[in-house]
C-alpha cells in the first residue's frame, strides 16, 4: 500500500529533531552557513531553507490567531506526488515514482537538464551549482527504510507526533479526523493537490500565510509539462545529448559516480 | 563491490541506482535515452537480487537508538544547540521532562515561545555536548581591555568547588584563593563575594519571614526562596496562583550586582556608568535572571538611564575555566589570594548556598538569632536532615518561644512540582521551603564542569561535602554575624527591609501563564 506522511502543524514545537535525523541517515553535509540560521530566518528565504545538502528544513511563521499573535512551524520537504511533474518532465528517467510513495532521483541517469526544476510545481529541486558534477538533490522519503518496512527517518525521531508515517490512505482519513476534533482549517494539503501528494498537511491557521502554494492546481501536473516537453521535443533531446557527452568527457578515468 | 558503507554513501549522495544495480551510469542513460531502461523497483533496490539487505545498511553515522530532542530557541538567553553534535539520543528529553518536568508540560500548539527555566541541566546529560550554555566570554574580555572601564566581578559559592575540575583536579576540590588570583590575573578589577550577599539575602529573607509569620506583612506563609531564577520562572510559567509566597527578596547575584553599582561606585568615587559587573555563576538561568526588565535597580536607583542593568555578563563556571585556559594562566601553580573588601566577606553560611538544604541552614541559623536574641544553638551549625541529596526533605525546628517550625528543601522541579499541586490542595504545613532547581542544587547547575560519567549523586554529595567543609572550618558561621553586613546596615541600608533595602534587594515576579497553555492531565506526559 502506498505510504505517507500526516504533518500536523500545530502539533510541531519546532525542535529540528526530524531536520537533524535527515542528515544523519542521508548523511548530508553540515554548512557552517545554514547550521546558524534560524527557523524563522529560512521561513523568509525563497527556497525556504531548501538547498542541496538541507532536504527537509523548519520555518517558523509568525501569525495572527483569534486577535493573539502566535508561532507555527512547518517542515519543508519534497511532497512526493502521485503524479509527479519531475518524474514525467524527465526524459532520461532519473527520476521515478516508486510504488511505496516515494519519489526518487538517480544521478547516473540524470543529464542535468534540470527541467524537473523547472516543472516541479513546489519548487523542491536543488541543483548543486558548486559541484564539479552537479545534479539534482531533493528528500527520497527514505525509499530504502521506506521499502524495509521501516518509518522514515524523520518521523521516528520526533517527539511529538507532528509528523506521523503511515498508509496514505489511513492518513487521509486521519487528517481529517483530526480536523474536525481540533477545529483545523477544512483542507488537508497533499490529497488533491498537484494531483495529490504522499505528504499531507493539515493546520489550524490559512496555509496561505505560511508560504503554502495553495494556487496549485488540483489536476495532475505531468498532463501539463507533457505538453510542454511535446513542443520542444527537438531541443529536448538535443541537449541531452550534448549533456551526456560532456558527462562522458567529465567523468573519463574515474570510477562512475564516486 | 563498495564496502557496506560505501555503498550507502553513494546511494544516499549519489544515487540511489547504483546502489540497486551497480551498473556504471551511463548504461543506464544509454538505455534510458532510448526509452528501453527498466527503473529498478523498490523490492529490486532492497535486498532482492542478491544484494545486501539495507537493514544492514544504516549509515555509519546513524545512531543506534534515536528519540528527538528538546526545543531551544534560538533567542535563549542561557543555552544554546550545536546540531551538527547532536545525536538525538533523547537525553534532554529525559531530564527536562522527567527531572525538570518542564518539557511535555504544555500543551500544544506553543503559543509564544518554547517554554525552557534556563537551569541547563540539559547541557549535563547531553552525552556528545551538543548543547551549552550561550557563550558570552568575549564581552568580557572587550570590557577588560578597555582601560575607561572598571570591571567588578563577584563568584558565587558553589564555583570554587567546581572550577578545579576543570583543570584536572579531584571532584569538590576548593579552590577559592586561586579561583581569585586567576580572576585578578584575567584583569578583573575588584573581586567580590557572592557568599557576602547570600549573608545579605538571609537577613532580608528571614526578616520577611518573621514579618509574615507575625502578620506584619501580610503575604501567605509558607515563604518560598526566590535565590533560583530556574526555580523563579518556574513558578512564573506553572503556578502563577503561588508568586506570593515567593520571597520577594532578590537572589545573592542580583543583590550583588545592584550594590556594586551604587554601594561600591558611592564608596570607592567609581562613576557607575564606567561599571562593568560580571559574574562567576554554576548556572545558566543567572544568565536569564541577569536580563530581567527588573534587575536594573541601581539605573532606578540613581535616576540615569545610562546606567547599564546591574549584572552585566553571567559567565558560567565552565566559561571562566575557558577564558583562564585562553589566557594561558597556569591554574595549579596560582597562589591563593584574598577577595575584595567591602562586599568580599562571606560566612560558613553563606556558602552552603552553593547545595540543596543549604538556604535553610543558613536560614535557620539567622532565624533564631532575629526571633529570640540569641545565637543558635550548635545543633544548628549541623543540621542534618536538610542535608543530602533526597529530591524533597523535611525537618521540624524548635525555636523558643515559637515552638516547632516546620520546613522543607525540595531540589529537582519534578520534586517540587508535587510539592506544589500538594501545596495548592491546601495541604502545606511548612512555614519556609527552599526550592532549587538543579538536583542537588547549585554545585550541580547547568554551568557546572561536565564530569566525564553523567551526572551522579556520588559527585553531588562530593561536591556538597566539599561546601560543607568550607563551612565547619570558617570562623564566622551565622550571616548575622558576618562585619561587612553590619557595616553595610550602618553604611548604607540602615537595616533590613528598609525603604532603600527594598528599592535595592527586593524585586517582583510576573506572571508567565499567557506565554503558553499548562498541560491538562497528568497523564500522558509525552504529547
Ligand atoms: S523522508 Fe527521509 S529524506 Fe525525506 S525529509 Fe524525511 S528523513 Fe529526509
Ligand atoms: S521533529 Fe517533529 S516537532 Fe520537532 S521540528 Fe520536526 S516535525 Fe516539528
Ligand atoms: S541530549 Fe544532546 S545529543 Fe542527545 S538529543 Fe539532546 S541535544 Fe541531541
Ligand atoms: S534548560 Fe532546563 S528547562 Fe530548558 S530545555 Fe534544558 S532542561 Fe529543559
Amino acid at each position: 500500500m502506498a505510504k505517507g506522511v500526516l504533518v500536523d502543524i500545530p502539533k510541531c514545537i519546532g525542535c529540528e529533531s526530524c531536520s537533524v535525523a535527515c542528515k544523519l541517515w542521508n548523511e548530508l553535509e553540515w554548512d557552517e552557513q545554514e547550521k546558524c540560521k534560524t527557523a524563522a530566518d529560512r521561513a523568509k528565504e525563497p527556497n525556504n531553507g531548501l538547498w542541496p545538502e538541507e532536504w527537509t528544513s523548519i520555518n517558523r511563521f509568525d501569525l495572527e490567531k483569534d486577535g493573539e499573535s502566535v508561532a507555527r512551524y512547518v517542515k519543508a520537504q519534497c511532497m512526493h506526488c502521485e503524479d509527479p511533474a519531475c518524474v514525467s518532465s524527465c526524459f532520461s528517467k532519473a527520476f521515478q515514482k516508486l510504488p511505496e510513495g516515494p519519489v526518487i532521483y538517480d544521478q547516473s541517469l540524470c543529464v542535468g537538464c534540470r527541467y524537473c526544476m523547472m516543472a516541479c510545481p513546489f519548487d523542491i529541486l536543488r541543483y548543486e551549482w558548486k559541484k564539479a558534477i552537479p545534479g539534482v538533490r531533493k528528500c527520497q522519503m527514505c525509499a530504502t527504510r521506506v521499502a524495509n518496512n521501516q518509518e522514515t527517518a524523520c518521523t521516528s525521531v520526533c517527539p511529538t507526533g507532528a509528523i506521523t508515517f503511515g498508509d496514505r490512505e489511513e492518513l487521509l482519513a486521519e487528517a481529517k479526523k483530526r480536523i474536525k476534533e481540533h477545529g483545523y482549517v477544512d483542507r488537508v494539503f497533499g490529497e488533491k493537490e498537484a494531483g495529490g501528494t504522499s505528504w499531507l498537511y493539515i493546520s489550524d491557521t490559512p496555509f496561505e500565510q505560511m508560504r503554502f502554494r495553495t494556487d496549485v492546481t488540483t489536476k495532475p501536473l505531468p498532463s501539463y509539462t507533457e505538453g510542454y516537453m511535446k513542443a520542444t521535443p527537438f531541443v529536448g533531446v538535443g541537449w541531452a545529448a550534448i549533456l551526456a557527452g560532456l558527462y562522458v568527457y567529465n567523468n573519463k578515468g574515474k570510477e562512475p559516480l564516486d | 563491490m563498495a564496502s557496506k558503507a560505501g555503498q550507502v554513501k553513494n546511494l544516499s549522495r549519489r544515487s540511489f541506482l547504483k546502489f540497486v544495480g551497480g551498473t556504471a551510469g551511463l548504461v543506464g542513460i544509454s538505455l534510458n535515452l532510448t526509452g528501453c531502461g527498466d527503473p529498478a523497483t523498490a523490492d529490486e533496490a532492497i535486498g532482492g537480487n542478491g544484494w545486501m539487505p539495507t537493514q544492514y545498511n544504516a549509515p555509519g553515522n546513524w545512531p543506534t537508538s534515536v528519540r528527538g530532542r528538546v526545543p531551544i530557541d534560538p533567542e535563549n538567553p542561557a543555552i544554546v544547540r550545536d546540531d551538527q553534535k547532536c545525536i538525538l539520543c533523547g537525553q534532554c528529553i529525559e531530564v527536562c521532562e522527567r527531572i525538570q518536568s518542564v518539557f511535555g508540560n504544555y500543551e500544544l500548539p506553543i503559543k509564544k515561545e518554547f517554554v525552557c527555566v534556563n537551569c541547563g541541566q540539559c547541557i549535563q546529560w547531553c552525552p556528545s555536548g551538543a548543547i551549552s550554555e550561550r557563550d558570552d566570554v568575549n564581552k568580557v574580555f572587550k570590557a577588560l581591555a578597555d582601560p575607561n572601564v572598571t570591571v567588578v566581578v563577584q563568584t558565587a559559592p558553589a564555583t570554587r568547588i567546581g572550577l578545579g575540575e576543570e583543570f584536572g583536579m579531584p571532584v569538590g576540590t576548593n579552590v577559592q584563593g586561586k579561583q581569585v588570583a586567576a580572576l585578578r590575573k584575567l584583569g578583573f578589577d575588584v573581586v567580590f563575594d557572592t557568599n557576602f550577599t547570600a549573608d545579605l539575602t538571609i537577613m532580608e529573607e528571614g526578616t520577611e519571614l518573621v514579618k509574615r509569620v507575625t502578620g506584619e506583612l501580610h503575604h501567605p506563609i509558607p515563604q518560598m526562596t526566590s535565590c533560583c531564577p530556574g526555580w523563579v520562572k518556574f513558578v512564573e510559567y506553572f503556578y502563577p496562583e503561588l508568586i506570593p509566597n515567593l520571597s520577594s527578596a532578590k537572589s545573592p547575584q542580583q543583590m550583588e550586582g545592584a550594590l556594586i553599582k551604587t554601594y561600591f561606585a558611592e564608596k570607592k568615587e567609581v562613576d557607575p556608568k564606567k561599571i562593568f559587573s560580571v559574574s562567576i555563576m554554576p548556572c545558566t538561568a543567572k544568565k536569564f535572571e541577569c536580563q530581567r526588565p527588573e534587575m536594573n535597580s541601581a539605573s532606578k536607583e540613581l535616576n540615569d538611564s545610562n546606567v547599564s542593568p546591574d549584572v552585566d555578563v553571567v559567565l558560567t563556571t565552565r566559561e571562566l575555566a575557558r577564558m583562564i585556559k585562553r589566557a594561558g594562566i597556569d591554574f595549579a601553580s596560582l597562589p591563593e589570594e584574598e577577595y575584595d573588601k567591602l562586599m568580599g566577606t562571606g560566612t560558613g553560611a553563606g556558602v552552603i548556598f552553593g547545595t540543596t538544604g543549604g538556604v535553610m541552614e543558613a536560614a535557620v541559623r539567622s532565624a533564631y538569632f532575629l526571633i529570640t536574641g540569641q545565637q543558635p544553638p550548635a545543633a544548628l551549625w549541623n543540621l542534618t536532615p536538610v542535608r543530602g541529596m533526597q529530591g524533597v526533605k523535611e525537618a521540624a525546628v524548635n525555636i523558643p518561644g515559637v515552638g516547632d517550625v516546620k520546613v522543607a528543601v525540595i531540589s529537582g522541579l519534578a520534586n517540587a512540582r508535587k510539592v506544589m499541586d500538594q501545596m495548592k490542595a491546601g495541604n502545606a504545613p511548612w512555614a519556609f521551603m527552599e526550592i532549587m532547581a538543579c538536583p542537588g542544587g547549585c554545585e550541580y547547575g547547568g554551568g557546572q564542569p561536565r564530569a566525564s560519567s553523567p551526572p551522579s549523586d556520588e559527585d553531588r554529595n562530593r561536591r556538597a561535602a566539599s561546601l560543607y567543609n568550607i563551612d565547619a572550618k570558617s570562623k564566622l558561621r551565622n550571616s548575622h554575624d558576618n562585619p561587612e553586613i553590619k557595616q553595610i546596615y550602618a553604611d548604607f541600608l540602615t537595616a533590613p527591609m528598609s525603604e532603600k533595602a527594598e528599592e535595592l534587594l527586593h524585586t517582583h515576579y510576573v506572571s508567565r501563564a499567557d506565554d503558553f497553555i499548562p498541560k491538562k492531565s497528568e497523564e500522558n506526559k509525552l504529547f
